[in-house]
């Protein structure tokens, strides 16, 4: 194994996610906030952080159906962060538009707007699933890097 | 020329440079160790940081539209450069003493503020309001506690320069082997008051809570790291972990250098520094809340600056009065 590969394997070890709320009814939001703050589901112990800033981001978590009115917003946020980078969209609305589904206000599903990597289905997801669609974006991200 | 060589030596490798790094990295490993088992977790691995860093490294800079350009990337070289020559400064004691010609309290006091001006000019620079917020935060909170710093400086040199019988000295090799021939300071009352002025300097200088009010990351979003990405974050956490070094063991020469030399010395050394961040930082982090920036303004006015002067003014007096 190259010294480049073996740097890589522990830059795989620190991935920080950002949360894009593109039009969400919060109920992802919630379920991720208990995923990195309680203690059962710790996942710190990963390495995994959230972050404040779009540009300490590696893996981006996008909640919501993508509104008309946060599209731009979350367009520009999305251009904002580093490559290399993982695009995860949490619940069920990015996939179809879940409950907004046909709404003239959403823009789902999100992959016209975004390259997705992971879809984690579920209305809202429950924290283990959130953290096995997170491992699985890690696995893209360390061939990415 | 050796004198440069054993200068150079002592910046990059040890005590600066790589030594300095693995141990800030080290300490802040333990630090976020600890304070996740403290809340019930299991927290990160010990290498932590250092797999941030890498990670960091191989991401990409950039650089927003509203910066400038070269100042924005200057300013992390800049922090980075003054704390690695700081750590060469500082003896560790029986194990490292700097070229009396480089280790000085005062130079120290300047490089010190180093890191905190970078910070301030890279929120300046990244024209981001969240950076411009944690500039104007960052120097309302430098002015609260440069103060008190300095006065804890003047008054360990009266002690130490009182008690050799002549002016007060700021050669921190001095200090530092004046207190393991008679006893460290921290165990001198007429010092108690300065150590614990110190106590407080530690996590505003670090920008840790309850003092992490420029960089707080739920209000200004970490402030001037902001806008910062890959390899230029990754100067600005090595700043941080080289700084952590500097002030511990700083506050180590200051009250509580141990008569021992050699390996001994400098595994106490480090067990020193370690446990100074447990009780100290850890502790107070994941047991009190952020501060407002007018509240540690005053808080800093208030207690720190009284300490330290009323340490000064005994150190002051037993100068005038003669013997201590």
């Amino acid at each position: 194994m190259t010294v480049l590969a073996r740097l890589k394997n522990l830059a795989a070890r620190s991935p920080w996610l950002y949360r894009i709320n593109a039009g969400s009814c919060n109920g992802c939001d919630v379920e991720l906030a208990t995923t990195a703050l309680i203690p059962r589901y710790d996942v710190e112990r990963l390495g995994i952080q959230y972050c404040g800033s779009p540009r300490h981001a590696d893996i981006v978590l996008i909640t919501g159906p993508l509104t008309k009115h946060v599209l731009e917003a979350a367009t520009r946020i999305y251009a904002e962060i580093p490559d290399p980078k993982v695009t995860v969209a949490v619940g069920v609305c990015p996939i179809s538009g879940g409950i907004y589904r046909e709404s003239y206000a959403v823009c789902a599903p999100i992959d016209q707007y975004f390259p997705v990597d992971v879809n984690i289905p579920g209305c809202p997801p429950r924290p283990p699933a959130i953290i096995e669609g997170v491992a699985k974006a890690l696995e893209i991200w360390r061939q990415r890097l | 020329m050796a004198n440069s060589y054993a200068i150079l030596i002592a910046v990059l490798l040890f005590p600066g440079g790589l030594f300095a790094l693995a141990l800030g990295l080290t300490l802040k490993g333990a630090d976020r160790r600890v304070a996740a088992r403290l809340q019930g977790r299991v927290g990160p691995p010990l290498t932590q940081p250092f797999f941030d860093i890498v990670k960091l490294g191989f991401k990409r800079t950039m650089v927003p539209d509203t910066a400038s350009e070269t100042v924005f990337l200057a300013a992390p070289l800049v922090g980075t450069a003054s704390m690695l020559l700081a750590v060469a400064l500082i003896p560790i004691a029986g194990v490292y003493n700097p070229d009396p010609q480089i280790g000085n309290l005062l130079v120290l006091l300047y490089l010190l503020a180093i890191p905190g001006v970078a910070l301030m000019i890279a929120g300046s620079a990244s024209g981001s309001p969240y950076g411009a917020i944690g500039f104007s935060r960052e120097m309302a909170l430098m002015l609260a506690y440069e103060g008190p710093i300095v006065l804890v400086a003047v008054a360990v040199a009266l002690r130490t320069g009182l008690a050799e019988g002549h002016f007060p000295t700021f050669s921190l090799a001095e200090i530092v082997h004046y207190q393991q021939a008679h006893g460290a300071f921290v165990l001198d009352p007429v010092m108690w008051p300065a150590a614990a002025a110190f106590a407080f300097f530690y996590p505003a200088n670090l920008g840790i809570v309850p003092f992490d009010i420029p960089e707080a990351e739920t209000e200004v979003l970490e402030g001037p790291l902001l806008e910062y990405s890959g390899p230029a974050l990754a100067l600005f956490k090595i700043m941080s972990a080289l700084k952590a070094v500097v002030v511990l063991s700083l506050g180590v020469a200051l009250f509580m250098p141990l008569p021992l030399t050699g390996g001994v010395g400098l595994a106490a050394w480090v067990g020193q520094q370690l446990v100074l961040v447990l009780i100290g930082v850890t502790a107070v982090r994941v047991s009190r809340g952020r501060m407002r920036i007018d509240q540690a303004f005053v808080f800093f006015l208030k207690w720190p600056l009284l300490l330290s002067a009323a340490s000064l003014a005994v150190a002051a007096y037993y100068t005038a009065g003669g013997a201590l």
